[in-house]
C-alpha cells in the first residue's frame, strides 16, 4: 500500500470523524486514563499519523530518556507499515523522522512558562513549523504545573493543535456521571476534546467524552489493539 | 610483582572537568612529583601528565602518556585518556588495556555529552569504573545532582559512598558512609587526612544514604544482608560486597571532593584499590594466527608464553617510545621478541617503567603490567610473542577517516620531516591516514574531524619544524547506485601481438549490507574458474572511484551469470579489464547518487542558549533529533551532515559566549539534497576538463 492510501485507510480518520473533522488549531484535546492502559501509545499514534500526512510535530514528554520515546515510534511506525505493507517504508520513516522532534523536560515540576518558552524557541528560532504537539504526562494534579490556560492562549496564538495525556491518579470512581475525570472537570473550559480509555471486557476503548461544545459519553466504535496498541477499529 | 598488587586504570573523563588537575593531585600523594603545577598555571610549566607542549598551551590532554604510582603498597598504572571526542581512537586505544576506570564528573556541569560517549566506551570494552564527582568547591555544586545524573543519563547504578560536608565555598570534607567518619584533608596541600565525628547536622543524612548504599551492596552479599538485618554491619563486609558489585558493572561506587582544593583524592585512591580488579580478574583472549585464528585464553602466568600488545607509541627524545601491556608471560630486558603482524624478531634493549616525566630502567616485567620499549620499530596495536606461539591480540575496531584536507609545503627541502612526521601520526593512530592523489600530487590527510586533523598539523609546524599549508577540509563523499542494471560486455583486443578476450553478463544492483559483494553464478564453466577471482578484482577496482565526484562507491552487489572466454587471448590481465570496463559502462545507468557522511551531534548549553542552538543546526540542514533540559543546561542532538559542520566551533562560542560546547561522532551516509549534488558534479567535471 503507498502511503497516501494508508493515510486514507487510517482508523484515524475514524477518529477524527467522530469528533467532527478533528481537534483544529487553536485547541487542545486531552487523552485521559489511569497509569498503563495505554495513552503513550495512542498519543503516538496520533502523532505518527500526522507525520504521515506530511505535517510537522513536536513530542513533550516529561520523563528522562528520549531513547524510550524514540522506540515508541519506531514500534508504532513498524506495527503501521507492517499492518499495512507500507511500500517504501524506509523511504517513508527517514522522511517522516525528519518532520519529528522530541523535547524532553527533566526536572521535576518544571513550570509551565518554560516549557512553552523552549517550544517558542523551537518553532520560531529553530524555524521548525510544527503543526501540532503532543504532550505526554502532563500532570494536572500539581497547581504549579497547571496553567491550562496558557497553554491555551500559546495554541491559538500559533494556530497548534495539541493532545495531552493526562494520567488519572486517586481513589476510584476517578469519573463523574458524565464520564468527565474529577481531576480534570475544573479545566473543562480549556479543554476543546476529551477522551478517556477505559477498560471494557477485553479491550480498551476509546470514549468521547467532551467534543467541542457536547459533553457526552459517546463510544468511538474505536479500541486499543490490545497487541500493538494502535488504536483500531471495534 | 605481585598482580594482586597491581592496578590498571584510567581517569576518563569530560573535558575541563579536572582530570588532570586530580591526576596531578594522585602524583603528588603517591610522591611521584614534589610539587604541584596547575593545568594553566602561573608558574609556565604545566601538569606533569601533559607531555606535550601544545597540550600545555591549549591546556587539554591528547596524548596518553602512562605512568606508574604506588599506594598502600599497590602499584597503580595510571594511563591518563583524551577527553575529546575527536581524539576518540586515542581514548579507545588505552581503554583497551585498562582494568579498571575512574570517571570524573564535574559537579556543576555534571553528565555532559562527553561523559557519555566516554561511558559509552568503557561499557564497550567491559570496563568496571568508579565515579568522582570533583568541583565541590564549586558555586552551584550540586553532587546528588550528578548522582542522579549518572542514573539517569548513562543508566548506571550509582551509589553514593560518601556526602559531602558543606558545598561551594563552604565545601570542607567528606563523611565516609562505610566507616560513618568525617575525614578533614589538613596540611598545606591536604596531605594529611584527619579522621573526626560527623558533623550533627549530618548524621541524619549520612545515616539514610548509608541505609541507601548497605541496600544497593546486600545484593552482592548474603553476609552484609543478614548483618544489615541484624543493625551492624562491618567495613570489611562492605568493602568485600562493593567491589564484588563494581567487578561485575552491577553497581559504580561514587566519590566526591575538590581535586584544586585537595580534597577528597585520597579516598579515592584506596577506593582504586579496595574496588577496582587487578589483571587476573578479567579473562583475556588472542586469536590464534596458526589456528584459523581460533580464540585461546591467555593465562596470568608469568611462565607462560609472552603475549603483550603495544597500544600506544610516542616520539621520545631518544627515539621511539612503545607502550605495551603484557597479558600473559614475562617481558624480559635482553631477550627476542616476535611481532606477529611484521613477523619479524626484535631484540629488547631497554624496558621501562614510565613515571609522570621520568623513567626507570627495569629488568623485567610480569603479565598484567604495563611497561614501555625503546627502539622498537612496530605500529600500535602489533603484538609480541616470544616465538614458541603466533598469537594476536584482538584487532581494536578502528573507524574511517570522514574528513581530509591537502597539505602543501612552502619548501621543498623540508619534504623529508614532513614524511617523517606524518609517518609517525600515522602509526600513532590507526585513524589518522596519509596519501598522494595521484592526479593533483597532494599530500592528503584523512581523520575523524576538523580538531583531529588541526591538532595533527599544529605538530607538524611545531615539533618538526615544518611550515605547511593547509587547504579546506574536504568531506569524504561516497558514491552509490540506485537501481538494477544488467550488464553484457566483451572486450577485445585481438589485432595482432597477443590479443586479449572476455565477456561477461549479469548486473550490478544495492547491496543490503552497504558493503561491496560480489556473487558469482557462472555455471557449465562459460569462464574458467581461475578467471572468476579476476573479475572480482576488476570489478573491486572499478568502485574505488567512481565518475560522479571521484569517490568510491559503496554498496554494489556485482553478480555475474554468463560469460565467454577464448582459448588463447583470455587472460587473468583481460578479465580484469572486461569487468572494469563493464562497470565503467552502465555506472551511470544504473543512477548513481552521492553519499556524505552524516553526524550526529550533541550540544551542551546553557537553556537560555537554546533557541539559537536550534537556530544554527537547523541553518545547516540539520535535523534536530531532540532537547532534554534538566533546570540549567540542555542538551539537544541533532543529524547534521558533516559539510556543514566546519567552522562550528567557533559559531558555537560566538553564539553563546564560550558556554555551550559541542560533540560530534560519525553517524551513517546519507544523500545529498539534489542541488548540492549537482553542485559538486559540475565542480567535478571542471576540474576534471581543466587536467
Amino acid at each position: 500500500m503507498v502511503k497516501s492510501e494508508l493515510n486514507k485507510r487510517s482508523p484515524l480518520r475514524i477518529f477524527e470523524k467522530t469528533m467532527h473533522g478533528g481537534l483544529g488549531k487553536g485547541n487542545i484535546g486531552v487523552i485521559a486514563s489511569r497509569k498503563g492502559v495505554g495513552k503513550t501509545a495512542c498519543l503516538v499514534h496520533i502523532a505518527t499519523d500526522k507525520l504521515l500526512r506530511d505535517q510537522s510535530i513536536i513530542h513533550v514528554s516529561f520523563s528522562n530518556r528520549t531513547d524510550h520515546i524514540i522506540n515508541w515510534y519506531e514500534d508504532i511506525f513498524r506495527e503501521i507499515a507492517k499492518k499495512r505493507n507500507l511500500e517504501k517504508a524506509v523511504e517513508v520513516h527517514d522522511e517522516i523522522i525528519k518532520k519529528r522532534v522530541i523535547m524532553n523536560f527533566s526536572q521535576d515540576g518544571v513550570e509551565i512558562d518554560k516549557v512553552l518558552n523552549s517550544l517558542r524557541a523551537m518553532i520560531q528560532q529553530g524555524n521548525f513549523a510544527a503543526e501540532a504537539i503532543v504532550v505526554d504526562g502532563y500532570d494536572f494534579a500539581k497547581p504549579e504545573t497547571g496553567g491550562l490556560s496558557k497553554v491555551k492562549a500559546f495554541a491559538e496564538e500559533l494556530g497548534l493543535e495539541i493532545w495531552i495525556a493526562a494520567s488519572l491518579k486517586g481513589k476510584e470512581p476517578i469519573f463523574n456521571n458524565k464520564g468527565v475525570p474529577f481531576e480534570l472537570e475544573k479545566y473543562l473550559e480549556e479543554i476543546e476534546v476529551l477522551i478517556s480509555l477505559q477498560y471494557h471486557g477485553e479491550y480498551v476503548h476509546l470514549k468521547l467524552v467532551k467534543d467541542h461544545e457536547t459533553i457526552d459519553l459517546l463510544d468511538m466504535n474505536l479500541k486499543l489493539d490490545p497487541k500493538t496498541l494502535l488504536i483500531a477499529e471495534e | 610483582m605481585d598482580y594482586e598488587k597491581l592496578r590498571n586504570i584510567g581517569i576518563s573523563a569530560h573535558i575541563d572537568s579536572g582530570k588532570t588537575t586530580l591526576t596531578e593531585r594522585i602524583l603528588f600523594y603517591c610522591k611521584k612529583i614534589r610539587a604541584i603545577h596547575e593545568v594553566r598555571g602561573k608558574d609556565g610549566v604545566g601538569a606533569t601528565m601533559d607531555s606535550m607542549e601544545l597540550e600545555k598551551e591549549r591546556g587539554i590532554t591528547i596524548a596518553s602518556a602512562a605512568t606508574n604510582v604506588t599506594w598502600n603498597s599497590h602499584f597503580i598504572n595510571i594511563i591518563d585518556t583524551p577527553g575529546h571526542v575527536d581524539f576518540t581512537i586515542e581514548v579507545e586505544r588505552s581503554l583497551r588495556v585498562l582494568d579498571g576506570a575512574v570517571l570524573v564528573l564535574c559537579s556543576v556541569g555534571g553528565v555532559q555529552s562527553q561523559s557519555i560517549t566516554v561511558d559509552r566506551q568503557l561499557k564497550r570494552y567491559d570496563v568496571p569504573r568508579l565515579a568522582f564527582i570533583n568541583k565541590c568547591d564549586r558555586t552551584g555544586a550540586d553532587p546528588y545532582k550528578v548522582q542522579n545524573q549518572l542514573k539517569e543519563k548513562l543508566g548506571l547504578n550509582a551509589v553514593l559512598m560518601q556526602v559531602p560536608i558543606g558545598l561551594e565555598e563552604k565545601h570542607e570534607g567528606l563523611v565516609d558512609l562505610i566507616t560513618m567518619k568525617a575525614l578533614y584533608f589538613d596540611g598545606v596541600q591536604g596531605e594529611v587526612v584527619r579522621e573526626g565525628e560527623i558533623p550533627e547536622n549530618l548524621r541524619k543524612q549520612a545515616e539514610e544514604k548509608r541505609e541507601e548504599l548497605l541496600d544497593a551492596v546486600s545484593l552482592f552479599s548474603d553476609e552484609v544482608a543478614e548483618a544489615f538485618l541484624e543493625g551492624d554491619v562491618p567495613a570489611p563486609l562492605i568493602y568485600d560486597a562493593v567491589r564484588k558489585g563494581t567487578i561485575q558493572h552491577q553497581i559504580v561506587p561514587v566519590f566526591m571532593g575538590a581535586a584544586y582544593k585537595n580534597k577528597g583524592v585520597q579516598p579515592l585512591l584506596d577506593a582504586v584499590i579496595r574496588y577496582l580488579p587487578n589483571p587476573g580478574e578479567k579473562k583475556e583472549y588472542a586469536l590464534d594466527l596458526d589456528n584459523n585464528e581460533a580464540k585461546v585464553e591467555l593465562a596470568m602466568d608469568p611462565k607462560a608464553p609472552l603475549t603483550a600488545i603495544a597500544f600506544k607509541l610516542e616520539e621520545g627524545q631518544y627515539g621511539q617510545l612503545t607502550y605495551v601491556r603484557i597479558y600473559q608471560g614475562t617481558l624480559k630486558k635482553g631477550s627476542d621478541i616476535f611481532n606477529t603482524r611484521l613477523k619479524r624478531k626484535v631484540k629488547v634493549g631497554r624496558l621501562i617503567r614510565m613515571h609522570a616525566e621520568s623513567m626507570e630502567d627495569i629488568n623485567q616485567a610480569e603479565c598484567g603490567d604495563i611497561v614501555a620499549l625503546f627502539g622498537i620499530d612496530c605500529a600500535s596495536g602489533d603484538t609480541f610473542v616470544n616465538g614458541d606461539i603466533n598469537y594476536a591480540l584482538t584487532s581494536m575496531y578502528v573507524p574511517d577517516p570522514v574528513i581530509s584536507l591537502a597539505l602543501t609545503v612552502k619548501d621543498k627541502s623540508v619534504e623529508d620531516n614532513l614524511s617523517k612526521a606524518l609517518n609517525r601520526f600515522t602509526k600513532e593512530d590507526p585513524t589518522f591516514k596519509t596519501y598522494v592523489d595521484d592526479e593533483s600530487g597532494e599530500t592528503i590527510i584523512q581523520g575523524m574531524g576538523e580538531l583531529h586533523l588541526d591538532v595533527y598539523i599544529e605538530r607538524i609546524r611545531r615539533e618538526y619544524r615544518v611550515p605547511v599549508d593547509s587547504g579546506m577540509p574536504q568531506v569524504a563523499y561516497r558514491e552509490a547506485i540506485t537501481q538494477r542494471t544488467d550488464f553484457d560486455y566483451t572486450h577485445k583486443k585481438q589485432t595482432g601481438g597477443s590479443g586479449q578476450f572476455g565477456r561477461i553478463v549479469g548486473y550490478i544492483e544495492p547491496s543490503d549490507s552497504g558493503e561491496y559483494e560480489f556473487v558469482n553464478e557462472i555455471k557449465g564453466g562459460v569462464i574458467p574458474t581461475e578467471y572468476i577471482p579476476s573479475c572480482d578484482k576488476g570489478f573491486k577496482e572499478a568502485v574505488k572511484k567512481g565518475n560522479l565526484i571521484g569517490f568510491p562507491i559503496v554498496g554494489v552487489r556485482v553478480v555475474i551469470q554468463d560469460g565467454q572466454y577464448h582459448a588463447v587471448d583470455s587472460s587473468d590481465m583481460a578479465f580484469q579489464t572486461t569487468a572494469f570496463l563493464a562497470f565503467r559502462k552502465i555506472y551511470r545507468q544504473s543512477k548513481p547518487q552521492i553519499l556524505e557522511p552524516i553526524m550526529k551531534v550533541v550540544v551542551e548549553t546553557p537553556s537560555e542558549y537554546q533557541g539559537s542552538i536550534f537556530a544554527s543546526i537547523n541553518q545547516r540542514r540539520g535535523t534536530i533529533i531532540s532537547s532534554v533540559e534538566d533546570g540549567v543546561y540542555s542538551r539537544v542532538e541533532g543529524e547534521v551532515a558533516l559539510s556543514e559542520m566546519f567552522g562550528y566551533s567557533t559559531v558555537l562560542r560566538s553564539l553563546t559566549q564560550g558556554k555551550a560546547e559541542f560533540s560530534m561522532e560519525f553517524l551513517k551516509y546519507g544523500k545529498v539534497p539534489k542541488t548540492i549534488s549537482e553542485e559538486l558534479i559540475n565542480e567535478y567535471e571542471k576540474k576534471s576538463k581543466e587536467r
